[in-house]
């Protein structure tokens, strides 16, 4: 492979980064407030929550991606295709970063929650303080685990016209008219981020197992 | 203010699903006063004493608090907001029989963070109450390590040192010892015992009849929801009025 094309790969490689990694940052705040605005039970807002976070888990991405790229205009939106990718993969990833979220609240230790109450802790402050620090350790395992899902399934973008990593093989290919050279790389360079996650992953849990003793 | 009893149990009740589980309890706890609370299992010892705090909302009858009415807002005429209840609740301690203990924090700061957090007490100041509270119980050396680290016996003492780090009116012990080895049991009820010697008021849910005998001034017996007998121990252990009270007290040793 060239210089020329090794360019292009990274190039693709960045949009796929970026992107993906915009998406995954903004789901986890999104995630987490989903899951706390589904543990307060509020009437009505519980259950369009509900029905959001199902739909959005059961659509393909890809049919995700060109659903909002062609309604947008419909809606009298006008977004770039990066924003609609965005958008996308936010919606996708926050739905299962929600349920992530959301067992950890559940599964919060009552004990620990009546030590904060009793030694005078408002339930904000007991949240701030006691839960989500814990919460965080706990689900971070499973919500890096999902943004190695998010960053796998974001080749999805592609149909919308953005060159991500994968699709810049096919640039390539176009060129060289050798089309393994490209995409092993590509596959290669998937590996190498995936496995920076995986390794955060096993940090995570490491420190999440520490908090269950 | 420091005449009023440190705890005023009126008339509580309380059922869970159709069950009564107390039922029109009367209690007054004085300031220094030692109180055990004795009863078999179910005979509403702890509920009575998660009420105090309001961790459990009785249904009908109050508690005061030196003086201060818990769960209700006598002034305003309704119930308590969180930020009210909060702050009612900081004027009692309580040590829990499974610790409780939050686990992403040191031994040091599980004391100091209610003092910062919710008394605003400055950051260096309560790590330096959390030193000397956490030499009293005997874990000086412990400040800095996770509480995963620690027995059974020493985690009790530092949930202990964490109660007292927000200087309360009252210390509530739920059962402190029974999730304790037994040869761990000694240290926590040494701890309690140089508690009392300090003038501290507590009210202990208990099966350490040992402990009842030699630290309390009132010892209090639960049986279905009532209180059936409520004497000093030279009377209660060797001379109980109720029948159930002597049952009870045969079947132990």
């Amino acid at each position: 492979m060239t210089e020329k094309a090794w360019m292009l790969l990274l190039e693709g490689a960045w949009v796929t980064l970026w992107i993906s990694g915009l998406a995954s940052a903004m789901g986890l705040v999104i995630g987490l407030a989903i899951a706390l605005l589904r543990t307060a039970r509020i009437p009505v807002v519980d259950q369009i929550l509900a029905v959001y976070v199902s739909l959005a888990r059961a659509t393909p991405l890809v049919t995700l991606v060109l659903f909002l790229f062609l309604a947008a205009p419909t809606l009298g939106l006008s977004l770039d295709r990066y924003a609609v990718a965005i958008v996308a993969l936010t919606i996708n990833t926050s739905a299962f970063n929600a349920e992530i979220w959301r067992t950890a609240f559940l599964n919060f230790p009552r004990d620990q929650q009546e030590a904060a109450l009793a030694s005078g802790m408002t339930p904000a402050t007991m949240f701030a303080n006691i839960m989500l620090p814990q919460m965080i350790i706990t689900s971070l395992p499973g919500l890096v685990n999902e943004m190695t899902f998010l960053l796998k399934s974001s080749p999805a973008i592609a149909i919308i016209g953005l060159v991500d990593l994968t699709r810049v093989t096919n640039r390539i290919s176009a060129v060289t008219y050798e089309p393994l050279p490209p995409i092993l790389a590509a596959a290669l360079i998937y590996m190498v981020i995936i496995s920076v996650l995986l390794k955060l992953q096993s940090l995570a849990e490491k420190m999440a197992g520490r908090l269950a003793m | 203010m420091s005449d009023l009893p440190a705890v005023e149990i009126r008339k509580l009740s309380k059922s869970f699903s159709g069950v009564e589980v107390l039922r029109d309890i009367d209690l007054t706890v004085n300031k220094g006063e030692v109180v055990s609370v004795l009863g078999s299992s179910g005979s509403g010892k702890s509920t009575m004493l998660r009420c105090i705090n309001w961790l459990e909302e009785p249904d009908s009858g109050s508690v005061f608090i030196a003086g201060q009415r818990i769960g209700y807002n006598s002034d305003k005429q309704r119930p308590m907001t969180n930020r009210e209840m909060a702050a009612t609740r900081a004027r009692t301690g309580m040590v829990f029989q499974s610790f409780n203990l939050w686990p992403h924090l040191t031994v040091s700061q599980n004391v100091a963070i209610s003092p910062i957090k919710v008394k605003g007490m400055p950051k260096a100041q309560a790590r330096d109450l959390a030193t000397q509270l956490l030499e009293k119980v005997g874990l000086g050396d412990k400040a800095e390590v996770y509480p995963f680290t620690l027995s059974g016996g020493q985690k009790q003492r530092v949930a202990i040192a964490r109660a007292l780090a927000m200087s309360p009116e009252v210390m509530l012990f739920d059962e402190p010892t029974s999730a304790l080895d037994p040869e761990r049991v000694g240290e926590v009820l040494q701890v309690m015992r140089d508690l009392s010697g300090e003038g501290y008021t507590m009210v202990v849910v208990t099966h350490e009849m040992e402990f009842a005998r030699m630290v309390s001034d009132q010892v209090v017996f639960l049986d279905k929801g009532l209180i059936i007998e409520k004497a000093p121990p030279e009377i209660f252990f060797t001379n109980p009025a109720s029948e159930r009270v002597r049952r009870f007290l045969d079947r132990q040793d």
